[in-house]
């Protein structure tokens, strides 16, 4: 009931039989309803069209327009309208019909006051939720379009740049000055579609993951296995600027069910981010252990650190930590998205923890592999 | 065109600029450049130029149209000719906020990748119609 009064509980109640409408305005009236009342349907249509009611109750059986008339034309002012009928029993039919031509429900006559006031109550909690439900479905959209201007932004920049630089290529011609910009333009041009390629292939991962058609793939996976290959990968590059990286690995299996190619991607990208966002003689060190259920495994990183602001955001797709001085890192904003995904589709997560000129720990916990029909935690350590 | 007028592009994606710069400063136009709304605000209001660029989507969704309406804000670059340029945005997107009078106060729209031809011929065409309104001071 409150829900109605909250709105204002405006209700418009058409019927030919004068006692019906007494009781029916003293009925809702008496709980605060702003009750009006019509005995024939064309006139409570009018009404409907300057009051606005937010629920309407019509007796089915009129002189004149019918019930299922007056439903018909209330859906054409107002489609959110709910719509309550009167009914004598032998019309019983007739009510399901209207409940067909959407009325929300209906009241045999003769019926108790309380049964009138829980009937209405409940039809405004319903226009509540209607409304509710239709505000959530606008912001969806309003969200889906925002995303796709915004992926369909990140893809066109780096062809924008290449499509620029060719056009102005084409322009300058034989020109003396055009010969130094042609070799190191079309360096550029290499790197922007790379980042295209790169932006694509993980758009890709990302729509697959989701889409379940990359990594359902579940065997045991030993992540003491899955880690020294990438590290080793990894060591060339971090080696040229300055930043060592090493794998801390137990004696004990750390095995999880799961997808070994994917679980390789996942800490392939906190790695990879670990060396990209450091700093000449930094530390990365990638850990994995066996805890109580689970497999922990850690990308420690004593790099630029992330910022509190950025925190919150971090694994959000497309999101890229500003870098001070405007320093540009190459990267997509899909790594950590990625990430994430993989964590949450084999039953894990991903948490991060920053210090800002101190250094990052990402840390991924997944749940362990029973062997043996013996679950993990029972095993012995 | 008067020789060496001064274009600022307010843009984000260095290679863009580039590519233009070089365009321009082919064309006797002098190029200067800011990487985000903030630091174009400054420059304009620092170095005046004669036309400014400035692209949509930067750091925020539609930072570029705020940049605008804060250019329009500033005395000094009354009557300076403002190009809006974005690879997705259409000249009069839709809104969250209702657009009042002055929202999309820039004086021309490009899609990117931009038709260099028409931006060219947009440009003198601007400059020309802004020296004959307000012939051009000597700069110190």
């Amino acid at each position: 009931m409150t829900e109605g009064l909250e709105q204002g509980g405006s209700v418009v109640v058409i019927d030919d039989d004068y006692a019906m409408r007494l009781s029916c305005d003293q009925t809702l009236a008496k709980v605060g309803y702003r009750v009006a009342t019509f005995e024939d349907g064309a006139r409570g249509l009018e009404a409907v069209g300057e009051l606005k009611p937010g629920l309407v109750v019509v007796d089915l059986k009129m002189p004149g327009l019918s019930g299922l008339d007056v439903i018909a034309r209330l859906h054409e002012i107002d489609p959110s309208i709910i719509i309550v009928v009167i009914t004598g029993y032998a019309t019983i039919s007739t009510a399901i019909d209207a409940m067909k031509a959407g009325a929300y429900d209906f009241l045999p006559k003769p019926f108790a006051p309380d049964e009138l006031r829980l009937i209405v109550g409940r039809g405004f909690e319903r226009r509540r939720l209607q409304r509710l439900s239709q505000q959530c479905e606008i912001d969806r959209e309003l969200q889906r379009r925002r995303f796709v201007t915004f992926v369909s932004h990140q893809l066109k920049t780096p062809l924008v740049a290449v499509h620029q630089y060719l056009d102005v290529l084409r322009q300058l011609g034989d020109a003396p000055e055009a010969e130094a910009k042609r070799r190191e333009w079309l360096d550029r041009c290499l790197i922007r579609t790379d980042e295209l390629r790169r932006l694509i292939d993980d758009w890709l991962t990302l729509a697959q993951l989701e889409g379940g058609s990359l990594g359902r793939r579940r065997v045991p996976v030993d992540l003491r296995e899955v880690i020294p290959p990438i590290v080793e990968t990894y060591e060339a590059v971090a080696t040229r600027d300055g930043i060592t990286v090493a794998a801390d690995l137990p004696t004990e299996p750390c095995i999880v069910r799961g997808d070994p190619t994917c679980l390789g991607v996942l800490i392939d990208n906190l790695v990879a981010n670990a060396i990209k966002y450091n700093r000449p003689g930094g530390r990365v060190c990638v850990r994995a252990e066996q805890h109580p259920g689970e497999i922990v495994v850690e990308v420690v990183d004593t790099g630029i650190g992330i910022s509190e602001a950025a925190l919150p955001l971090l694994f959000d797709e497309f999101f890229r930590v500003a870098q001070p001085g405007g320093r540009r890192v190459e990267g997509t904003g899909l790594g950590l998205p990625i990430c994430r995904r993989i964590a949450s589709e084999h039953g894990g997560v991903i948490d991060v923890e920053s210090t800002e000129g101190v250094g990052s720990r990402f840390v991924v916990r997944l749940p362990a592999a029973r062997t043996d029909g013996v679950p993990a935690q029972e095993q012995p350590a | 065109m008067t020789a060496g007028d001064r274009i600022l592009i307010i843009d984000d994606d260095q290679d863009f600029v580039q590519a233009l710069d070089a365009l321009l400063g082919q064309r006797g136009y002098q190029v200067l450049h800011a990487r985000d709304g903030h630091e174009g605000v400054l420059r304009a209001q620092r170095e005046h130029p004669d036309l400014i660029l400035v692209d949509v989507m930067m750091g925020e969704r539609t930072e570029g149209f705020f940049v605008v309406q804060e250019l329009r804000r500033v005395p000094a670059l009354t009557g300076v000719p403002i190009f809006v340029v974005s690879a997705v945005y259409d000249a009069a997107p839709e809104f969250d906020v209702p657009p009042h009078d002055a929202w999309l106060a820039h004086d021309a729209f490009y899609r990117k990748p931009i038709d260099t031809h028409a931006l060219l011929t947009g440009i003198r065409s601007a400059l020309a119609k802004r020296h004959e309104a307000a012939p051009r001071k000597e700069r110190s």
